[in-house]
C-alpha cells in the first residue's frame, strides 16, 4: 500500500501535540526556567589525552555571582556513568581521555559569570600520547586507555567452514568499507533544569530516551535513593539515540544539590559537538563468495569500530553490527568478527540504526559487486539468495516467522524507479551519441537540473555529457528490541482518572516520532472511545511506570503489546462498575465514546463512574520484550524489512551527487499511525542522505575539525529528493501476535548503499567510503572533449575499482 | 565586566516592551530570557539553523544575528504572535495539518521563514519554496511535509 493521505483515510490524524508546537506554547525542557534559578556550565578538557596534575578553583569560586564550583571531589557517589559499563568519569580525577571530558562545573547568577568562572579555573595538564584511530589503539605499544586495555568489546560468530567454502566459490569479492562519524545533530542541544526540593529531593527536567535509566544512574552518582529523584524526560527536541545516555544531567544535579538552588544548563552547539555522542565510524572488511549459479556460499566479515574514549553502548552496537552483517540472505558459511576499540576520539554510542547502517552499506555493496561480477541483475541476485519465511535469524537463532524480505523485494522489483535502471542500460548508446554531438557543436551546457517528473527513461532530459544518472537499490533487515542477553523490560499502566479520562501512562518519551498520535489511535481502536476521553502521560518517573527505553524500534510494538494485555482487565472492570450503576448485565455493556454503552445507547458516562471513585480501576503490566529462545548474545526475535531504490544524478565536473527520487518499501506489520510512519521513513531518509553524501564530524589528531553547523553539513530542504514514496507492507504471518513493529530506524539504513549502487551505475565508480567524496567522482574536463571518449565506462580516477 | 546597560523599547507581538539590556545581548536571548518568549529557539552558534527566525518589521531575520539594541524602536513578531484572536495563521495550520513537524524544535523558525517567503512570493513553486527555506535546518522531517505545509498555507492565504 502506498502510504499517503488517501490510502490512510480516517487514520490520518494530526498530531495531538501539534497545536502547542505551532503556537510556541509547548515548552521544551530547555525552555523551562524557575524563580531563583542559576546557570550551570561545564569545563571540558582542551586535550584529547592528558594527565591532570592539579585543579585549582579558588579564583573561580571567589568571582562575584558564582554560587558553586565542583570537581571530582564533590561527587558523593560513584564518579562514573555509562548505560552498559559505567566507565566515563562524571568529573575527571587524574586523566582526561577526549576533548569532551568534564573536569569541573560552575553555577552562577548569570551565564556570563559562569563562563568567566570557567576561565578562572586552573587545570594543570601533562599531555599524553594520543590514540587517534582504532588501528593505533590495537598496536602492541599503544598506551592503555582503560585498565582492561583498549578493546571494549569483541564479537565472533561462525557457522560452517568459510575457508573451505571459499575454495569452492566461482566468484569472490573482497572490499573494505568505511563509514563516517555521523552526528545526531538534534536541533535542541543538551540541557535541562534541575530543581532541589526542600525535602532533599531533586527534580530533573532533562530530555532523555529512558527516564528510569537516568534516574538509576543519577542515584548512583549522587548517592541518593532513586525514589528521591524525579526525572521528567519528555518532550524532546530530537534525539535519534543521542540523548539516551546521560549528558549534562550529572552536572546539573550535582550543582543544584551543591548550591541548593535550581540550576539550568543548555549547551551551545559547539559544546554539543564536543561532548555529544556520534555514530561509530567503522571499517568493515568483507570477503564474500558465490558459486557459479550465483548462490552465496561464504561470507567473512571483520568490523573495526571506533568507540572513542568511553563505553556507553559501544558493545551492544558492535553486537548489532555483527548480527546485521549477515542480513536477509541465506549463507551457509559465515565468519564475522568485530572489535569495538577505545581511542581518544569523541565517544561513539547509540544512533538511529544502531550499527546496522554501517554494515548494511558494506553488505549491500558486496551484493552489488557480486551481481556485477556474475553479470546478473542486482535485484535478481538478491532474490535467489533471500531468506525464506521460516529461516533462522542471521545468527542462526530462532526468530518469529516472517516473509517481510520477500514482500519488500517484490515491491521494489515492481517499482517504476527500479525499471529505470534497466531502461538506462539499453539507452546508454543513444545517450552517448547525443552527448558527443552536444559537445562537438559546443551547445553542451553545464548542470541543468533536469526534469524529474518520474516517467520515461531519464536519458531524454540529459543535457551534458558530464551529467550522468544511475539507479540503485538495497535491502535491509533490522532487529527490533535490544536482543538476547540484554534486559529489555516493558510495561505500562491504564486507569480511569479522577476526571473520568481513560488515562494511560508509559515511561516513554515523545521526541517527535509521534508516539502521542500512535497511542491515541491504538486506544481508540481498543476502546472505541473519543480522542477527548483519552489522557496520556509520558516520560515522568513520578507519574509513569517503568517501560524500558524509547529506543531500538521497540516503542510502538511495546505500547501495543502492553495495551492489548491491559485492555480486557480495564474494559471488564469499567463495565462492572457501569453494570452496578445501571443495573444492566456486564455482558451487554461495552466501552465507547464518552462512556459505557449498551446497544445504541450510552448508559453511564466515564465521568459518572469516576465520581463514584476510581479505586480498582488502575491496571499495570510488566513484561519482557519478545526475545529469541536461543541463547545467542544480541540475537533478535522480531525484524522489520525495507527495500530502498533511488535514482541519482552525478555531475562529473563537480563531483556533486543529487538524489532525484527514492522509493521505500517497508514491512513492519500493521500501520498504526500512517502520518507518523511516513514521517519516520521520510525523516530517516533525510538522515541517511546526509550519511551517504555529506555528514562527517571530522577529527584530526582526536580534535574536532568540524565544530559547528557551519562545517558539519546536514541536508537542507534543497538536498532532499522531490520525489519520495513509501510503500507499507502490513502482512504478518497468521500466527504472529506481536502487532506493529517500530519504524524509527529502518528508514535510515538502506539509502546509503542504494545511492552507492546508483553512483556506480552512473559513473562506473565503486563507492566504498562514506560520505561519498566529490573528489572521487570528479573528472577533468578533458575527459569529455575527445571525439570517441568512452562514455559507458568512464576511466576511474579514484582507484576504487572493486 | 561592567557594562553600561541600555534601555530598549520594542513592540513585540503588538505589545510595547521596555527593558534594560546589555548592549551585546542578542535579540534571541532578549526574547527568550528577558521576555520569556521561549517559542523562538537556538540551534547553533553560527547562524546556520534558522531556529531563531523572527520577523523584524515584518521581514524574516535570524534573531541570533541581531542585537537587542539594533531592534530598539522596531517591531518584532515571534511564533507566539502569529495566531490572531485565537485563529491560527495559515502557516501554522499548514504545519500542523500537513505534518510539517515532528519534534517541533525547528518549527517556529521554519514557519517564520515561510511567512517571509510568502510575503515576497504569495504563489511559490516547489522549487521556490525549497529555495526560500534553505536557511532552516530540520533534522526530523526530511522536509517533504514542510514543502506541503507551505503550499497549503500559500493556497489558504490566496483565498
Ligand atoms: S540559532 Fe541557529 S541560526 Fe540562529
Ligand atoms: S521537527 Fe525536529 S528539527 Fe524539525
Amino acid at each position: 500500500m502506498k502510504l499517503d493521505r488517501e490510502s490512510a483515510g480516517a487514520r490520518w490524524i494530526v498530531r495531538p501535540d501539534g497545536c502547542d508546537k505551532v503556537t510556541g506554547k509547548l515548552n521544551f525542557l530547555t525552555d523551562l526556567s524557575f524563580p531563583g534559578m542559576v546557570y550551570g556550565t561545564i569545563l571540558r578538557s582542551p586535550y584529547p589525552h592528558a594527565r591532570i596534575k592539579a585543579i585549582r578553583t579558588d579564583a573561580a569560586a571567589r568571582l562575584p555571582g558564582v554560587v558553586a564550583v565542583i570537581t571530582h571531589r564533590d561527587v558523593p557517589g560513584v564518579n562514573r556513568f555509562g548505560i552498559m559499563y559505567p566507565d566515563q568519569p562524571v568529573l575527571c580525577e587524574d586523566r582526561v581521555r577526549f576533548v569532551g571530558d568534564a573536569v569541573a562545573a560552575v553555577a552562577a547568577e548569570s551565564e556570563e559569570a559562569a563562563g568567566e568562572a570557567l576561565r578562572l579555573i586552573e587545570v594543570e595538564y601533562e599531555e599524553l600520547p594520543v590514540i587517534d584511530s582504532p588501528e593505533a589503539a590495537l598496536a602492541p605499544e599503544a598506551p592503555r586507555l582503560h585498565p582492561g586495555g583498549n578493546v571494549l568489546h569483541r564479537t565472533h560468530y561462525e557457522r560452517g567452514n568459510v575457508e573451505g567454502a571459499f575454495r569452492r566459490c566461482a566468484v569472490i569479492v573482497e572490499e573494505t568499507y568505511e563509514t563516517p562519524r555521523q552526528m545526531h545533530a538534534y536541533m535542541e542541544t543538551e540541557g535541562g533544569l534541575f530543581v532541589p526540593g526542600p525535602d532533599g529531593k531533586l527534580a530533573v527536567y532533562a530530555p532523555t530516551q529512558h527516564g528510569y535509566m537516568d534516574r538509576m544512574q543519577l542515584a548512583r552518582i549522587l548517592a541518593m535513593p532513586e525514589t528521591d529523584i524525579r526525572v521528567v524526560s519528555s518532550p524532546i527536541g530530537g534525539s535519534f539515540g543521542g540523548k539516551d545516555e546521560l549528558n549534562i544531567q550529572p552536572y546539573g544535579a550535582l550543582l543544584a544539590l551543591c548550591c541548593g538552588r535550581p540550576v539550568k544548563i543548555h549547551q551551545s552547539r559547539w559544546e554539543s559537538v564536543r561532548a555529544g555522542l556520534k555514530r561509530h565510524p567503522m571499517k568493515i572488511a568483507m570477503k564474500t563468495g558465490v558459486d557459479a549459479d550465483g548462490r552465496l556460499l561464504a561470507h567473512r566479515v571483520r568490523i573495526l569500530a571506533d568507540t572513542g574514549a568511553y563505553a556507553t553502548l559501544g558493545a551492544p552496537v558492535l553486537q548489532f553490527a555483527t548480527e546485521h552483517a549477515v542480513g536477509p540472505y541465506r549463507i551457509p558459511h559465515v565468519d564475522v568478527e568485530g572489535w569495538a576499540v577505545y581511542t581518544n576520539n569523541g565517544v561513539s554510542g547509540e544512533f538511529r540504526g544502531f550499527g546496522g547502517n554501517q554494515v548494511v552499506f558494506a553488505l549491500e555493496g558486496q551484493m552489488d559487486r557480486l551481481a556485477e561480477a556474475l553479470g546478473m541483475d542486482a535485484w535478481e541476485f538478491r532474490r535467489i539468495n533471500l531468506r525464506g519465511m521460516d529461516d533462522p535469524g542471521p545468527l542462526g537463532q530462532r526468530v518469529a516467522p516472517t516473509d517481510g524480505a520477500r514482500h519488500v523485494w517484490e515491491t521494489i522489483r515492481r517499482s517504476s524507479l527500479w525499471e529505470r535502471r534497466s531502461g538506462r542500460t539499453t539507452d546508454r548508446r543513444a545517450e552517448t551519441r547525443l552527448h558527443q554531438r552536444d559537445v562537438s557543436s559546443g551547445s553542451g551546457h553545464v548542470d541543468v537540473r533536469p526534469d524529474n517528473g518520474g516517467s520515461g527513461p531519464a536519458a531524454a532530459s540529459f543535457s551534458s555529457p558530464w551529467v550522468r544518472r544511475g539507479v540503485g537499490a538495497a535491502m535491509v533487515m533490522h532487529g527490533c528490541g535490544l536482543g538476547f542477553g540484554i534486559p529489555d523490560p516493558a510495561g505500562g499502566r491504564i486507569g480511569l482518572s479522577a476526571q473520568g479520562n481513560i488515562q494511560v501512562a508509559f515511561g516513554h518519551e515523545e521526541f517527535g516520532q509521534g508516539l502521542l498520535a500512535s497511542l491515541q489511535l491504538m486506544i481508540q481502536d481498543l476502546f472505541a472511545c473519543d480522542p477527548g476521553d483519552i489522557e496520556i502521560i509520558l516520560g515522568d518517573t513520578d507519574r509513569a511506570p517503568h517501560s524500558g527505553s524509547s529506543t531500538a524500534s521497540r516503542t510502538t510494538s511495546m505500547v501495543w503489546q502492553a495495551l492489548h494485555r491491559l485492555q480486557p482487565h480495564f474494559s471488564r472492570a469499567v463495565c462492572e462498575r457501569a453494570s452496578t450503576m445501571s443495573g444492566i448485565p456486564v455482558s451487554h455493556l461495552r466501552l465507547g465514546p464518552g462512556g459505557v454503552w449498551a446497544g445504541p445507547e450510552r448508559v453511564v458516562r466515564y465521568r459518572e463512574i469516576a465520581e463514584k471513585g476510581t479505586e480498582g480501576l488502575q491496571f499495570e503490566t510488566q513484561f519482557h520484550f519478545p526475545v529469541t529462545p536461543d541463547a545467542i548474545m544480541g540475537g533478535h526475535y522480531l525484524y522489520t524489512f525495507a527495500g530502498v531504490v533511488t535514482e541519482v544524478e552525478v555531475n562529473l565536473l563537480t563531483g556533486q551527487v543529487t538524489v532525484l527520487g527514492v522509493e521505500h518499501a517497508v514491512a513492519a506489520g500493521p500501520v498504526v499511525n500512517p502520518m507518523g510512519y511516513l514521517g519516520q521513513i521520510e525523516g530517516g531518509n533525510g538522515m541517511a542522505l546526509g550519511f551517504a553524501l555529506m555528514e562527517d564530524a571530522v577529527m584530526d589528531g582526536s580534535r574536532y575539525v568540524t565544530t559547528n553547523l557551519d562545517t558539519y553539513l546536514i541536508p537542507t530542504i534543497r538536498d532532499v529528493p522531490e520525489r519520495i514514496e513509501v510503500y507499507a507492507i502490513e502482512d504478518l504471518p497468521p500466527n504472529d501476535n506481536y502487532g506493529p513493529r517500530g519504524v524509527g530506524e529502518v528508514g535510515s539504513v538502506g539509502l546509503a548503499p542504494a545511492i552507492a549502487a546508483a553512483v556506480r551505475q552512473a559513473t562506473g565508480t565503486w563507492i566504498n567510503r562514506l560520505p561519498i567524496s566529490r573528489e572521487q567522482l570528479m573528472r577533468p574536463i578533458s575527459t569529455f572533449l575527445h571525439e570517441n571518449a568512452p562514455m559507458v565506462s568512464v576511466p576511474d580516477v579514484g582507484k576504487e575499482e572493486g | 565586566m561592567t557594562t553600561t546597560k541600555t534601555v530598549v523599547t520594542l513592540k513585540v507581538n503588538g505589545v510595547e516592551r521596555t527593558a534594560e539590556v546589555e548592549p551585546r545581548l542578542l535579540l534571541v536571548h532578549f526574547l527568550r530570557d528577558v521576555l520569556g518568549l521561549t517559542g523562538t529557539h537556538v540551534g547553533c552558534d553560527t547562524s546556520q539553523c534558522g531556529a531563531c527566525t523572527v520577523l523584524l518589521d515584518g521581514r524574516g531575520v535570524k534573531s541570533c544575528t541581531v542585537l537587542a539594541v539594533q531592534a530598539d524602536g522596531h517591531e518584532v513578531t515571534t511564533v507566539e504572535g502569529l495566531a490572531r484572536d485565537g485563529e491560527l495563521h495559515p502557516i501554522q495550520e499548514g504545519f500542523w495539518e500537513k505534518h510539517g513537524l515532528q519534534c517541533g524544535f525547528c518549527t517556529p523558525g521554519a514557519m517564520m521563514t515561510a511567512v517571509e517567503l510568502l510575503r515576497q512570493n504569495p504563489n511559490p513553486t516547489d522549487e521556490e519554496i525549497r529555495e526560500g527555506l534553505e536557511g532552516v535546518i530540520c533534522r526530523c522531517t526530511g522536509y517533504e511535509n514542510i514543502v506541503r505545509a507551505v503550499k497549503y498555507a500559500a493556497e489558504r492565504m490566496r483565498g
